[in-house]
């Protein structure tokens, strides 16, 4: 103790020396995992993107922190002609952060350039194709043309590529300019930008919004969680977008921090590979999702920071069964199906996921622990992530089961279901169900919102009936953040948009 | 000794050529980027994959990708990012600056301790500041670098809140990189000083050196230092080579924003031209560094410049 009280007072002066170690006033700081590297709204599709993008630009809609859509640079929205046309009466007076006036050309550039050449070069085009062209019919008005009907539309313009941008200013500045220098009509301007290391932005005063209530936002990039989460403790960084579980309750028990967790987008399953060996038989695999206590796994080994699932998608997901109960823990019911199954105590199968990840490492161990209790005997093999993801599922290379990922951004079963379901999906290299292929498409052909409730629901029925997978868990969304700054409205998706925010 | 220099720089040139190919080779075994930058684009189709491999050139053969990136090496160009465009050239100029002042300083910081302790220990050989120090430098030696960084990070910034904890906010952010990889060095060096300097403490020119009266300090320092000097200087060239892999895990931990965090973050992006130009980089430079090394040796030693 005494030597602790020496070197804190024999280096107060140090320490002042730290001194960035304080805020300036008015500025709130973000720790991202990763810098996305531009800031084009066609560029990438990244979560790190999302999380700034949202206080740059705006969408015609948006979204609350809640996940509901609320009119963004639209006020209101129609659908004409047999629903093959919105109609969208646009806000008026907004300026983009340059000066230059927001109207509907700005809209018409921006689809015309998202589903156009400059599109192509990102991953955005894919999620708008169902749009045909975008029309103006005033300054203040815009009809969207659909090619079909597509009922996540709404939720894809609240975001991502569906951002408005400047077309005076990315036509004579270039889209490489743009990208490093970005100018939307969003509630925080563009101030500096440090690849790889940091992002400055200050607030637009002018926002049609109301001001932000801090002057200054920065975002620094730190890929490393244990790294996050030290900055936070040491009180440089106001919100981390990723800190390790394990930190979860150190950082809980400091006055100056909290935790703050809620249901997040991101879910996990065991995917089974239905074409090879004992996994074609449907009792084998129901026998599998039985072993399995997944309560006991989140509680252990996630510290509770998850969810059990039923299908795979969270909780906020549309399409959502509360109704649909995940299989319960019961080993006597496995072992009862494996026998009449006729499967051999200590047969073998392999468990493929992502080695990297130490998380997952440890429910996979735990996995294959519950199903030796059954007699079946798991390997479990680790690849590197890319190397699972572009090599080994989508040609069908896994082993009988394979850990499957996913983000769901728009916070939508459509989104999860049609690219793990449909038949040669990049993501379902092994069902080919004629049933499920007719359900997915009929949901996907409708604007009728009850009608895709109710066959995204029939959906997750039917893919639990065959036991596709063993669903896992949706992990929660967890933030650690510094408690002198208030009124966050942490977003479950990551996607920030600190305009009410406050610091002390 | 300018025949001898041009085999040297002809040698590197070489080495460069290999060491580009094969990075280029083995990046491009590690993934596809277009599913990478694609990352939770909803249901994206094999056509959207292929507009992307194409708009980053990646639909060429190997080696038409390969012949465009030495072709703008000749040029100074590095290609540009796939995340996101930005020239790789300017990334790693931002990057360079920062990865060599923390290289440089944890070799300062290690020379400084690790040769006067060397010298102790040789002195007193099998004694008790021998054992000690020799135990101190096998303790130094059993830490993991990325170990060694978190402790010293939960000691220095969060016990007692003295440094950043990561990044650049003046020079203060560069002690705790710099100390971490100058403790992992100088484990080592202590150990190669202390037997230099034990060989060279037991030939006879040192005796006659000391027979002829001169004090401890210039036989030590003048006569025996120089001496055991080319060793040294080699062992330290060679470990340059090991500083720049150590660094990548150091800079990662403290998020130095130098070169290590950028190859890492490229291999984990599969961000091919950003790991071409940054592996590119560390190898000319300890291509450089052994270059001068061998240099030195003919400085030091004029017999090694006939050879």
């Amino acid at each position: 103790m005494k030597l602790k009280a020496l070197l804190a007072s024999g280096t107060i002066a140090l320490a002042c020396l730290a001194a960035p170690a304080s805020h300036a006033a008015g500025t709130l700081t973000v720790a991202l995992h990763q810098d996305p590297g531009n800031w084009d709204p066609v560029a990438t599709f990244l979560v790190s993107w999302g999380a700034v993008g949202s206080q740059i630009f705006d969408g015609l809609i948006m979204r609350t922190p809640d996940m509901k859509l609320v009119p963004g640079l639209a006020t209101k929205w129609e659908f004409l002609d047999k629903n093959t046309k919105i109609r969208f009466t646009l806000r008026q007076g907004v300026k983009f952060h340059d000066g230059e006036p927001f109207d509907a050309d700005a809209v018409k550039f921006t689809f015309d350039r998202l589903l156009g050449d400059e599109g192509k070069k990102g991953p955005q085009q894919s999620n708008y194709t169902s749009i045909d062209k975008v029309v103006v019919v005033n300054p203040t008005t815009v009809d969207f043309i659909m090619k079909s009907p597509d009922p996540v539309l709404l939720t894809k313009l609240a975001g991502y590529g569906a951002m408005i941008v400047p077309p005076k200013y990315v036509k004579e500045k270039g889209s490489e300019y743009f990208g490093a220098h970005p100018v939307g009509t969003g509630p925080f301007k563009f101030v500096e930008y440090k690849p790889k290391i940091s992002l400055a932005l200050e607030k637009n005063a002018a926002y049609w919004g109301g001001s932000p209530k801090v002057d200054n936002l920065t975002y620094r990039f730190i890929a490393e969680p244990a790294t996050q989460a030290a900055e936070l403790q040491a009180g440089r960084v106001d919100v981390a977008n990723q800190i390790p579980l394990a930190m979860v309750d150190t950082i809980k028990k400091d006055p100056k921090l909290a935790v703050v967790s809620m249901d997040g987008p991101v879910a996990l399953a065991l995917r089974y590979n239905t074409k090879r060996g004992i996994m074609q038989n449907r009792d084998v695999r129901k026998a599998l999702t039985l072993a399995v206590d997944r309560d006991a796994i989140i509680k252990s080994v996630l510290l509770g920071q998850a969810k059990p699932i039923a299908s795979f998608q969270g909780t906020l997901s549309f399409g959502n069964d509360p109704a649909l109960k995940p299989l319960p823990f019961n080993p006597k019911e496995a072992m009862a199906l494996l026998k009449k199954a006729g499967v051999k105590p200590g047969t073998q199968i392999q468990l493929d996921f992502r080695g990297p990840d130490s998380n997952f490492r440890e429910v996979a161990q735990a996995v294959a622990g519950y199903l030796q209790a059954v007699g079946i005997t798991v390997t479990l093999k680790p690849y590197e992530t890319n190397v699972l993801l572009n090599d080994i599922i989508p040609n069908g290379k896994t082993g009988e089961m394979w850990q499957n990922q996913w983000g769901g951004w728009t916070f939508d079963y459509d989104n999860t279901a049609y690219a793990m379901y449909y038949t040669k999906q990049r993501w379902n290299p092994f069902d080919d169900d004629a049933k499920l292929n007719a359900l997915l498409h009929q949901q996907r052909n409708t604007w009728d919102q009850a009608a895709r409730k109710d066959t995204l629901q029939e959906i997750a029925r039917y893919v639990a009936d065959q036991s596709l997978e063993m669903p896992l868990y949706s992990l929660n969304t967890v933030y650690g953040i510094n408690k002198r700054a208030k009124d966050l409205a942490l977003p479950a998706d990551g996607r920030f948009r600190f305009v009410d925010a406050r610091v002390d | 000794m300018s025949g001898f220099v041009l085999k040297r720089v002809l040698q590197a040139a070489f080495v460069l050529l290999v060491v580009t190919l094969f990075v280029s080779y083995a990046v491009r075994l590690t993934g596809d980027p277009a599913i990478m930058l694609a990352q939770g684009a909803g249901s994206v189709t094999e056509q959207d994959l292929a507009n992307i491999r194409k708009g980053l050139g990646l639909d060429q053969p190997f080696l038409v990708q390969y012949g465009a990136f030495l072709r703008g090496l000749l040029h100074g160009d590095f290609g540009k990012s796939f995340m996101g465009g930005t020239p790789v050239a300017q990334l790693i100029g931002d990057a360079l600056p920062a990865t060599l002042s923390l290289a440089g300083l944890s070799l300062l910081l290690s020379v400084l301790v690790s040769v006067p302790l060397g010298i102790q220990a040789a002195i007193h050989q099998g004694k008790g500041t021998d054992q000690f120090i020799r135990i101190i430098s096998l303790v130094g030696l059993s830490f993991p670098n990325f170990w060694l960084a978190i402790m010293l990070v939960l000691l220095l910034s969060i016990t007692f809140p003295l440094l950043p904890p990561s990044g650049w906010d003046g020079p203060l952010s560069l002690v705790m990189p710099a100390l971490t990889m100058a403790i992992i060095l100088s484990a080592t060096n202590v150990r190669l000083v202390r037997t230099a300097m034990l060989e060279t403490l037991s030939a006879q020119y040192i005796m006659v050196a000391r027979a002829k009266g001169l004090s401890e300090r210039i036989v030590l320092y003048k006569h025996a230092l120089r001496n055991c000097a080319i060793p040294l200087i080699t062992y330290i060239g060679l470990q340059f080579g090991n500083l720049i892999g150590g660094i990548v895990v150091v800079e990662k931990v403290f998020n130095w924003p130098g070169l290590g965090t950028l190859a890492f973050d490229a291999i984990s992006g599969r961000d091919y031209p950003v790991l071409q130009g940054t592996v590119t980089v560390l190898s000319l430079i300890i291509v450089l560094v052994n270059l001068l090394v061998d240099m030195a040796y003919g400085l030091v030693d004029p017999r090694i410049r006939s050879k």
